[in-house]
């Protein structure tokens, strides 16, 4: 696939650069700077942008920034985001977005489940790492449907944040794939969400009424 | 105005003329009286004159000049009178001798007539009422009416009738009632009377209570052998001299200095020594009727000095209340003052306030010396001193000498409160110094943080990560079955080990969840608890230094309460109410919790932002821990 990459740190890109390349990527355009980024990727329209969170101009949340008006320029346009660290200020409206992936720096390392998460943001659904997604599921008042979850929900509820299939968290969570289906309908119970035969499309549903 | 001066200038030729006219009888061939009487007397009756026209150069609209001048005109005519009838008893009469010497033996009332006047018109030059012109008019016609039969009784030289006796008695009275009646008036003004009034009317009193002394001294010279002329002249000086000058500075100058105070004592000394007299007086009366008289006058000297003094004191505060009432209630209201303070019942910086409203001085300020600072006082401040150094000032919104005076006495009673409060000013400016030098200082160390956080995660981690990336490049062209493989494989999962340690130590110098907001931060803070937690936070926008202190006191005090408290649930609120960002942790553990290091190396943190922290573990019910910090934004 082709692919752009906005990074400012070049030892992180060409790192990267190199390892996508050998595993029969193409890196049609790199930025070190949110600005340069945009015009890049306009220019020439991607497969896939993988995006660092901080970047210059500020070093917060450039990264963030320049993802979401790229979003707002071309809804379906893949992108998957880069961090050091877990924050989830300016990506939260796009997290419950198909062809979105939000990973921690380090995943990269693991290069087959880094280029799985790559084909499955490509493919229009979403590679979210655990970590964000916790953060993300913590229930925030007393009443949050979600403080009704149980630990073992939760678990389930990552991962099924993370795009994984119900036969996938199974295998992961070492249960009957029966167990995790009587898991998610408890959950969309608790969660008050009707259930529906796509699985991304609730994954989406729960993430979204999570950010409300 | 220049009615007044001219008034003066025409009694100062009559004055002169009398005085003439005295000098050719006393040392022309009649040489009336002892040659050193035209001198003294004339002197004595000269100050009342020259006052009479400083007053009316000074204070041209005022007739007390005027008044002052008639003062020793009159005298200066009666006693030329006096000379003049004198002289028909030498060896060279003078024209119409006899005559006038009959005229000038009831010539004595008209003596008073500058007196009257000036205490009809004293101090402001008007008269107390319509009614009071009737007694000014009286004063004359009964000086006249007093002259006429008591010359005309000399005149007769035969046995006094009852008619004419009665007409002598109506006449003396009503000269006398006239003299008491102008006198009254002055109680009258006192009464009505606003500060100055009442001030100018005090030298008056000085002056007139100088008249019984000076009388008193006579008499005792008198008992002591001193010829009898002796006691007119001390009475003459208090008449011609004293009251007269009392009268000028009270129209001039009238805070000259503390009248109030020098009648005060002046009068409580001499009631005091009329009472020691008395008692010594009744004491040897009654005990010389049982023991010989030493011992009697020794028991009287003992029992008066018993007496002495606790009589003082309470004639002191009764006078001092009479005489002076607004010195006495200022200074007893700053008394009371400071032994509140003393009793922790008032604050020591109201002292300004209670020394306004003492001292009836809106204006005034309490200037306290800062520390570090010159303190420039206005010029005519009071200097607020303590041992020998001057820790302040005390500006006078309204300054006179006599306000000032007071200023200084009040200073002194109140230096407790003024000394109090300037050492908490001291410790208050000390404290804001440190507060803010604090502040800075953590403003610095959370920059600090911000920057080493960036710094390993932009850094450090990045670097690893590349790192990692190569060798993960260089293990790809191995064949997976070598051992290099496996063990790049390894060295790869010991550098993600390493970036997640590098993410942990970041976080620990500085939590980046932060980023994303407080709210965000906790929540993902209670995430990793394995107890439940009800969390309730709204979305807050504080700033960085207070945000990072809750997010580690609270991910402390949950620490906590996993490792000891034994809880089954802990409930955390944080919420922002008049720019304060509180949180309160609680548990429903054992409780019981002691300040260890956890706890204090927390306090500290708290402090460092100018928080509050506190905790409450009574045993037995749960632990809750409070963090409460000031956010200015």
């Amino acid at each position: 696939m082709r692919i752009v990459i906005g990074e400012d740190s070049a030892l992180f890109r060409e790192g990267l650069s190199r390892l996508l390349t050998e595993n029969g990527h193409d890196v049609i355009g790199t930025a070190n700077s949110a600005d340069e980024l945009v015009d890049v990727v306009r220019a020439v329209d991607p497969d896939l942008t993988i995006i660092d969170v901080r970047m210059p101009p500020t070093m917060t949340d450039d990264g963030a920034r320049a993802a979401v008006i790229l979003r707002a320029e071309s809804p379906a346009r893949p992108i998957l985001m880069l961090s050091q660290h877990i924050e989830t200020r300016h990506v939260v409206g796009l997290v419950g977005t198909g062809g979105f992936g939000y990973l921690l720096k380090d995943r990269v390392l693991r290069v087959g489940d880094f280029l799985d998460a790559m084909r499955r943001v490509v493919d229009g659904g979403s590679a979210l790492d655990p970590a964000i997604v916790a953060a993300l599921v913590t229930p925030t008042r007393i009443d949050d449907p979600v403080a009704a979850l149980s630990a073992r929900e939760r678990e389930v509820l990552a991962l099924v944040a993370e795009g994984r299939s119900n036969s996938a968290i199974a295998a992961q969570l070492v249960l009957a794939e029966r167990t995790v289906e009587s898991h998610m309908r408890s959950i969309f119970q608790k969660l008050r969400i009707d259930e529906a035969p796509d699985t991304h499309r609730r994954v989406l549903a729960v993430l979204t009424q999570l950010r409300q | 105005m220049l009615r007044r001066r001219r008034s003066v200038a025409a009694a100062t030729v009559v004055f002169v003329a009398a005085a003439v006219v005295r000098a050719a009888l006393a040392y022309g061939p009649a040489s009336v009286g002892q040659p050193a009487d035209w001198p003294i007397t004339t002197a004595l009756l000269l100050p009342a004159l020259l006052l009479g026209w400083l007053v009316a150069v000074r204070a041209p609209a005022s007739p007390i000049g005027p008044a002052l001048a008639l003062t020793a005109t009159v005298p200066a005519l009666v006693f030329a009178i006096e000379d003049w009838g004198t002289s028909a008893r030498t060896s060279s009469p003078w024209p119409l001798a006899s005559v006038v010497d009959k005229v000038s033996v009831g010539a004595w009332p008209w003596l008073f007539l500058g007196f009257v006047t000036l205490v009809l018109l004293f101090p402001d030059g008007l008269l107390p009422g319509r009614h009071w012109r009737w007694i000014w008019v009286a004063m004359p016609v009964s000086a006249a009416l007093v002259n006429f039969v008591v010359s005309r009784e000399d005149a007769a030289r035969t046995e006094t009738t009852p008619a004419r006796a009665v007409l002598i008695v109506i006449a003396l009275a009503a000269f006398l009632a006239t003299l008491l009646a102008s006198a009254s008036s002055l109680v009258v003004r006192y009464r009505r009377g606003d500060q100055l009034t009442r001030q100018r009317l005090r030298w008056l009193m000085a002056a007139a209570v100088a008249v019984p002394i000076l009388l008193g001294l006579s008499w005792l010279a008198i008992a002591l052998g001193a010829p009898g002329t002796l006691a007119y002249t001390w009475f003459l000086i208090a008449m011609l001299v004293l009251v007269p000058g009392a009268i000028t500075v009270a129209i001039l100058r009238h805070d000259l200095f503390d009248i109030d105070r020098l009648l005060g004592a002046t009068v409580s000394w001499l009631v005091t020594t009329l009472i020691s007299a008395g008692v010594f007086a009744a004491v040897v009366t009654t005990a010389g009727g049982f023991f010989p008289d030493r011992v009697g006058v020794t028991t009287a000297a003992f029992v008066t000095a018993l007496l002495l003094l606790p009589v003082y004191h309470w004639i002191h505060r009764t006078v001092g209340r009479l005489v002076d009432p607004d010195r006495t209630v200022a200074l007893a209201r700053i008394r009371d003052f400071v032994r509140r303070v003393r009793d922790g019942e008032a604050e020591p910086e109201q002292i300004e306030a209670v020394l306004r409203s003492a001292l009836d001085d809106p204006g005034l300020r309490v200037l306290l010396h800062r520390p570090g600072s010159e303190l420039e006082p206005p010029a005519g401040a009071i200097p607020l001193q303590t041992g020998d150094s001057v820790v302040g000032a005390l500006v006078l919104g309204t300054t006179s000498a006599r306000r000032v005076r007071r200023a200084r006495e009040a200073v002194v009673e109140a230096r407790l409160p003024i000394e109090v409060s300037r050492l908490q000013l001291e410790l208050r400016e000390a404290l804001a110094e440190v507060r803010t030098s604090r502040a800075r200082l953590m403003d610095e160390v959370t920059a600090e943080r911000q920057r080493l956080e960036r710094d390993l995660h932009d850094g450090a981690q990045q670097r690893l990560i590349a790192i990692g990336m190569r060798l993960r490049s260089v293990q790809y062209q191995l064949e997976p079955g070598v051992p290099a493989y496996r063990e790049l494989d390894e060295v790869v999962e010991t550098l993600e080990d390493t970036v997640a340690e590098l993410r942990r130590i970041a976080h620990g110098v500085r939590p980046s969840r932060l980023d994303d907001g407080l709210a965000v931060a906790l929540r993902q803070l209670v995430a990793d608890s394995t107890l439940p937690v009800d969390l309730v936070v709204p979305e807050l926008d504080v700033g960085e230094s207070a945000a990072t202190t809750v997010y580690f006191t609270v991910g402390e005090a949950i620490a906590n309460a996993l490792k000891h408290s034994r809880a089954t649930r802990i409930s955390i609120s944080v919420g922002l109410t008049d720019q304060v960002l509180r949180a309160v942790v609680r548990d429903d553990g054992v409780g019981g919790a002691r300040e260890g290091f956890g706890l204090t190396s927390l306090r500290d943190r708290v402090a460092s932002v100018g928080g509050e922290f506190t905790v409450d573990s009574p045993p037995g019910s749960g632990t809750s821990i409070t963090v409460e910090i000031p956010c200015a934004s």
